[in-house]
C-alpha cells in the first residue's frame, strides 16, 4: 500500500509519455489515453480515501528515498487529512477536465500531454514533504500552465501567460531564499529539508541582519514565505494576475487554476508558513485577516462591475479565497476546519461555474453579459436551455453559500471561527457574502431571465457528455452541503494538530 | 634538473597536446590546395586531438595536486576541471564553426587554430601560479581573441568588434600589468607561494599600495569576464563576431577569467587577512552590479546574440558570487555553475546559429513560430531558456540553488535578495523569447534546413546533461566538490 502515492504521482507522467508516443493524427486515441489515465488516477485516489486512517494526524503512505545526499535532500512523499482532500479534488477535476476538453481542436497531442504533466506536478506539490522537492514541483508546475494559457488561450493570452509566470516566479524566488535559510538555520542536518521536522516553532530565537537591520529570523522568513503563497492564493494586493490568467485561459485550464492551483497557496500556509513559523503567524494574524477581508470585499465589488462573465467568476474566486484566508487567520478549530472545507468546496463550485461558462462559450463564442456596445450578450437562456439552467443554478447557489449546498457550511464555519478573534472583521466580512449574492443573482437575472435574445435562439442544450461530467460536481456540492462529515472527519486530526501548535504561541 | 623538468611534463600532457595540435593545424591548413574545400578531415583531426586532451584531463583529475616548473604552474583538480570545461567549450565552438555559414569555408581551419590558441591561453591562466604565468595567460588569450572577433573581414561590424576588443583589451591588460609591477615592488617576488607568506606582515604605505595594485589587477580580470564596469565591450564584440566565435567567447575566456579570479582571491585573501574584507566587499558589489546591469540591459535587446551576450554578463555576476564566501563550497558552486553554463550556452548558440544561417539574421523574428516548423528544436530551446532563467527541473536551477546556498550560509541575505530579483528580471527576457518561439504563429511553413541531422544529434546530446544535471546532480556536485584549489 505504501507505493500508492508513487503511482498517483507518476501515472499521469506515464500517460503523458503514452500521449507523446501516440501518432499526432490519432486524436481520439490521444483523448482516450488521457481519459484512461485520469480515470485510473481518480480510482486510486478513491482507494486512498478508503484506506486513509482518520484517527491520526501523522503523515500516511510515506515514501522516502535519498535523492541528493550531500544536502540531505530526499524524495519524500506523504499525505495527511488536508492533502487527502486536495488529492481527491485534483484527481476529480482533471478527470472532468479531460472530458470537457474533448472539443479542443488545436494541437490535441501537446494539449493533453501538458494537461497530464500539470496533474502530476500538482500532485507533487501536495505530496512533497521535502522542502526542496516541494519547491521543484511548485516551480515545474508553472511550465505546463504557461504553455496551456499561452497556446490555447484567448486573444490576449501571451500577456496573461507571462504575467502569471512572472508573478508566481517572483513570489517563489523569495521562498527559495527562505528554504535555504532554513536549511542552514537547522545546521545542515539530515532533517534540514524535512518539512515535518522543521515544524513546531524551532526558530523563534534566531535573528537576521539584513541591510544593517537586526530582524527576527522567524518574522522575516515568514513574510518571505507569505509572499510566495499569497501571490498564489491570490490575496489582495497580489491578485492582479488572476483575472487575466482566467479570462485568457481555456476552460479546462481555468477550472484547474481556480479549482486546485489557488489552493496550493492556502495549502502552503497550512503546511509550511504557519507550522514552521507559528509565532510569526500568530503575530501577523491580524494583517492576514485584514488582507483576507480586503480580498473578500474588493473581489466582490470587482466581480459586480464586470461585464465579462468569466472575469466575474474570476473575481469571485478572489473573494472566496479571501474567506479561506479569514479562516486561516482565525487560528481556531472552526476557522481552520472551515478554511480547509472552503478550499474543497470552492474547488468544486467554482469548477462548475467555469465549466458552465465554457459550455456556453462553445455556443456563443463570447462571454459578455453586456456587450461593449451596450446590447445584451445573453437573455432568457432559461427558456431555451432548461438542463443548462438547472446545473447553473446549483453551481451558482453553491458559490454564493445557500444553506443546503456546500458553500454555506464552510463559510458558516469560517465565520464561527473568526468571530472568536476578530469581531469587527467578521461583521464586515458578512457584507462580502451579501455582495456575493448580489452580483451572482444580478448576473443570473441578466443572462437567464427576461426577453429571449434572438442571438441565443439557436443554442443547443447540454449534450450527454456535458451532463455526464457535471454530475459528479453537482453530487459533490449537494451531498457535502447536507452531509459534510466525510470531509470534516478526514481533516479533523490534521487541522486539530495545527490549531494546537498555534495555540501555544 | 632536466630529469625533473621531464618528470613535470607527465602532468602537462593536455597542454602539450594542445600546443602540438595548434602547430599541426597551421601546417595542415597550408596543405589545403582548394581554397573552398570543406576541410572535413582537418575538423575530425582537431576534434580527435581535443578529445585526447579531455581524456588526459580526466586522468589528471584524480592526481595529487602539485606545483610544477618551479612553482610557475599549479596542477590541481580545480584547474583541471576548469580546463575540462574550456576544452569541451572549444570542441563545441569548433564543431559549430564547421557547420556555420558565419565562418567562411576558407577560414574554418584558421578558426580552429585561433580557438585552440585561446584554449592554451586559458589553460595557462587556469593553472597560473605566479604573476608572470598569469599575465602570459591573459595575453595569449586576448591577442588571439582580437583576431577571432574580426573574423568576418568584409563586415564593418566584425572589424569594429575586433578593434574595440583590442583597444579595451590592450588598455586593461596594461593597467593589470602596471598593478602587477607594483605588487612585485612590494613583495619582491612574483611567485604566489612566496607572496602569501608576506601578506600578514604588510602595513602602512605598503598595504595601501597593495590594495591599489590589486584594484588595477582586477581591471585585467574583470575585463576578461566582462564584469561591471568593464563590460562595455561585450555587446558590440559579441554582436560583431560570427556566432561560433560568440559562443566561444561566452565560455572559454570567461571560465578562464573566473578561474584566475578564484585563484587570486584564494591565494591572497584567505580568511582572516586584513585585506579579505575589502576584496570580498569589492567582489560582492561588482557581482551585484554585473548581474543587474547585464539582466536589465538584456530586456531591451532585439538581437538574440546580443541578448545572450547580456545574459552571459548576468551569469558571470552570479558565478562570481561564489568567490565572495571564500570557502570550498563556494568553489564547488562556481564549478557546478560552470558545467551547467557550458551546456546551456552551447545549445542556445547552436540553435541561434542554425536559424541565423537560414534567415541571415539573428533577430527575434527568426524564432517566430519555431515550434510549428521544428517542434523538437523549439522545445529544447525553450528548455534551455528556462534553464538559463533558473527553473527546475533543469541544471540552471541547481546552479542557481548552489550559489544561493553558499551566500546564504554566510548570511549575505541582502545580496541573496538582489540575486533573487535578478533572476525574475532574467526570466522575463528568456520567457519573451520562449513566447516568440511557441505562442506566435509561424510566418511560413518552410522547414529550417540548417537543422541537419548531425546538428540535431549534437543539440539533443548536449541537452541531456541540461536535464540530467537538474535532477541527478549528486555526482556532478561531488566532482565539483573534489576539485578544490591547491595553494601551498
Amino acid at each position: 500500500m505504501n507505493g500508492i502515492l508513487n503511482w498517483i504521482l507518476w501515472l499521469p507522467v506515464i500517460g503523458m509519455v503514452a500521449v507523446i508516443l501516440t501518432p499526432k493524427a490519432k486524436e481520439n486515441a490521444i483523448r482516450m489515453v488521457t481519459l484512461a489515465t485520469t480515470t485510473v488516477t481518480l480510482a486510486l485516489s478513491v482507494i486512498l480515501y478508503l484506506k486513509f486512517d482518520t484517527t491520526t494526524a501523522d503523515m500516511q503512505f510515506v515514501v522516502k528515498f535519498p535523492w541528493i545526499e550531500q544536502f540531505h535532500i530526499n524524495y519524500f512523499l506523504g499525505i495527511d487529512g488536508i492533502t487527502m482532500l486536495m488529492t481527491f479534488l485534483n484527481a476529480l477535476l482533471f478527470f472532468i477536465c479531460t472530458l470537457s476538453s474533448w472539443t479542443v481542436e488545436k494541437n490535441v497531442k501537446a494539449y493533453f500531454a501538458l494537461l497530464l504533466m500539470l496533474q502530476s506536478t500538482v500532485f507533487g506539490v501536495f505530496f512533497a514533504l521535502d522542502f526542496f522537492l516541494f519547491y521543484v514541483y511548485w516551480e515545474v508546475m508553472l511550465l505546463p500552465m504557461f504553455f496551456l494559457i499561452g497556446i490555447w488561450g484567448g486573444e490576449n493570452r501571451e500577456y496573461a501567460a507571462i504575467k502569471f509566470f512572472l508573478y508566481t516566479f517572483f513570489g517563489s524566488i523569495f521562498m527559495l531564499v527562505g528554504i535555504i535559510a532554513l536549511y542552514y538555520a537547522t545546521g545542515k542536518g539530515v532533517d534540514s529539508f524535512n518539512i515535518i521536522a522543521l515544524q513546531g516553532g524551532k526558530f523563534t530565537e534566531l535573528t537576521v541582519d539584513l541591510f544593517g537591520q537586526t530582524l527576527s529570523f522567524e518574522t522575516l522568513f515568514f513574510w518571505f514565505m507569505f509572499l510566495g503563497f499569497a501571490i498564489k492564493v491570490p490575496v489582495f494586493p497580489f491578485h492582479t494576475w488572476l483575472p487575466h490568467a482566467h479570462v485568457q485561459a481555456p476552460t479546462a485550464v481555468s477550472v484547474i487554476l481556480a479549482g486546485v492551483l489557488l489552493k496550493m497557496g492556502t495549502y502552503g500556509f497550512l503546511r509550511i508558513a504557519f507550522p514552521i513559523f507559528p509565532q510569526a503567524a500568530v503575530e501577523s494574524s491580524t494583517i492576514i485577516a485584514v488582507l483576507g477581508l480586503i480580498s473578500v470585499i474588493y473581489g466582490a465589488f470587482c466581480a459586480m462591475a464586470q461585464d465579462d462573465v468569466k472575469k466575474l467568476v474570476a473575481y469571485s474566486s478572489v473573494s472566496h479565497m479571501g474567506f479561506v484566508m479569514l479562516g486561516l487567520a482565525a487560528m481556531t478549530t472552526q476557522g481552520m476546519n472551515g478554511a480547509v472545507l472552503q478550499m474543497f468546496n470552492h474547488g468544486t463550485s467554482t469548477a462548475m461555474m467555469f465549466l458552465l461558462i465554457g459550455i456556453l462559450y462553445e455556443r456563443s463564442h463570447h462571454r459578455w453579459i453586456v456587450k461593449p456596445d451596450g446590447s445584451k450578450g445573453y437573455g432568457g437562456l432559461s427558456t431555451k436551455l432548461p438542463k443548462y439552467t438547472t446545473v447553473f443554478i446549483i453551481g451558482m447557489f453553491a458559490s454564493l453559500g445557500l444553506p443546503g449546498l456546500s458553500g454555506f457550511i464552510s463559510e458558516a464555519l469560517i465565520f464561527l471561527g473568526i468571530y472568536q478573534r476578530f469581531t469587527t472583521i467578521t461583521v464586515i466580512a458578512v457584507v462580502g457574502l451579501l455582495i456575493g449574492a448580489a452580483y451572482l443573482l444580478w448576473m443570473f437575472k441578466r443572462m437567464f431571465f427576461g426577453e429571449v435574445n434572438p442571438e441565443t435562439e439557436e443554442y443547443e442544450d447540454m449534450n450527454a457528455r456535458e451532463v455526464f461530467y457535471m454530475i459528479p460536481l453537482c453530487v459533490c456540492v449537494i451531498v457535502f452541503g447536507i452531509f459534510p462529515s466525510p470531509l470534516l472527519n478526514v481533516m479533523k486530526a490534521s487541522v486539530g494538530q495545527l490549531v494546537d501548535l498555534l495555540s501555544k504561541f | 634538473m632536466i630529469d625533473q623538468l621531464l618528470g613535470f611534463v607527465t602532468y602537462y600532457w593536455p597542454e602539450m597536446i594542445t600546443i602540438v595540435l595548434m602547430m599541426t593545424l597551421l601546417v595542415a591548413e597550408a596543405t589545403v590546395k582548394d581554397e573552398h574545400a570543406p576541410r572535413t578531415k582537418i575538423h575530425v583531426y582537431t576534434q580527435f586531438m581535443l578529445g585526447l586532451v579531455l581524456v588526459n584531463l580526466f586522468l589528471n583529475l584524480g592526481e595529487k595536486p602539485l606545483h610544477i616548473f618551479h612553482n610557475a604552474v599549479t596542477i590541481d583538480p580545480f584547474s583541471t576541471l576548469i580546463k575540462i570545461i574550456m576544452t569541451a567549450g572549444t570542441m563545441g565552438a569548433i564543431f559549430l564553426s564547421h557547420s556555420s555559414r558565419d565562418i567562411y569555408t576558407n577560414l574554418k581551419s584558421e578558426f580552429s587554430v585561433m580557438a585552440v590558441g585561446v584554449l592554451i591561453g586559458g589553460m595557462l591562466l587556469a593553472s597560473a601560479n605566479n604573476m608572470l604565468t598569469l599575465y602570459l595567460g591573459i595575453e595569449t588569450l586576448s591577442i588571439l581573441s582580437y583576431v577571432l572577433s574580426s573574423f568576418k573581414r568584409d563586415e564593418a561590424t566584425s572589424t569594429e568588434a575586433g578593434m574595440k576588443y583590442a583597444l579595451y583589451g590592450g588598455l586593461s591588460a596594461g593597467v593589470a600589468l602596471f598593478g602587477m609591477s607594483h605588487l612585485y615592488g612590494v613583495f619582491g617576488s612574483i611567485q604566489f607561494v612566496e607572496m602569501i607568506d608576506k601578506i600578514p606582515g604588510l602595513a602602512g604605505l605598503n598595504l595601501a599600495i597593495v590594495i591599489v595594485s590589486f584594484l588595477m589587477f582586477f581591471v585585467g580580470i574583470g575585463y576578461k569576464i566582462s564584469a561591471f564596469p568593464f563590460h562595455m565591450w561585450t555587446p558590440d564584440v559579441y554582436q560583431g563576431s560570427p556566432i561560433p566565435v560568440t559562443a566561444f567567447f561566452a565560455i572559454v575566456p570567461k571560465m578562464a577569467g573566473v578561474a584566475a579570479l578564484v585563484r587570486v582571491s584564494f591565494v591572497f585573501f584567505q580568511e582572516g587577512s586584513a585585506l579579505t574584507v575589502t576584496w570580498t566587499g569589492l567582489i560582492l558589489v561588482i557581482a551585484a552590479m554585473t548581474m543587474t546591469v547585464g539582466n536589465v540591459t538584456a530586456i531591451g535587446q532585439s538581437s538574440v546574440k546580443r541578448l545572450l551576450a547580456f545574459s552571459s554578463i548576468g551569469h558571470v555576476g552570479m558565478m562570481i558570487l561564489g568567490v565572495v564566501v571564500m570557502n570550498e563550497a563556494g568553489v564547488q558552486a562556481i564549478l557546478f555553475y560552470g558545467i551547467a553554463y557550458l551546456f546551456m550556452t552551447l545549445i542556445a548558440f547552436y540553435i541561434t546559429s542554425c536559424l541565423s544561417d537560414m534567415y541571415g539574421t539573428d533577430s527575434y523574428d527568426v524564432f517566430r513560430g519555431l515550434v510549428y516548423k521544428h517542434p523538437l528544436m523549439a522545445i529544447i530551446m525553450a528548455g534551455v531558456l528556462f534553464s538559463l532563467a533558473g527553473m527546475p527541473p533543469f541544471s540552471g536551477f541547481v546552479a542557481k540553488f548552489n550559489i544561493f546556498s553558499v551566500i546564504i550560509e554566510k548570511k549575505h541575505y541582502g545580496i541573496a535578495l538582489v540575486a533573487a530579483i535578478n533572476s525574475v528580471i532574467a526570466l522575463y527576457y528568456y520567457v519573451k523569447l520562449a513566447k516568440t518561439m511557441i505562442f506566435s504563429e509561424a510566418d511560413g511553413e518552410e522547414r529550417v534546413l540548417s537543422f541537419t541531422t548531425a546538428n540535431q544529434i549534437v543539440i539533443v546530446a548536449l541537452f541531456i546533461p541540461v536535464l540530467f544535471l537538474g535532477i541527478f546532480w549528486d555526482s556532478a556536485m561531488a566532482l565539483a566538490g573534489n576539485a578544490q584549489l591547491f595553494i601551498k
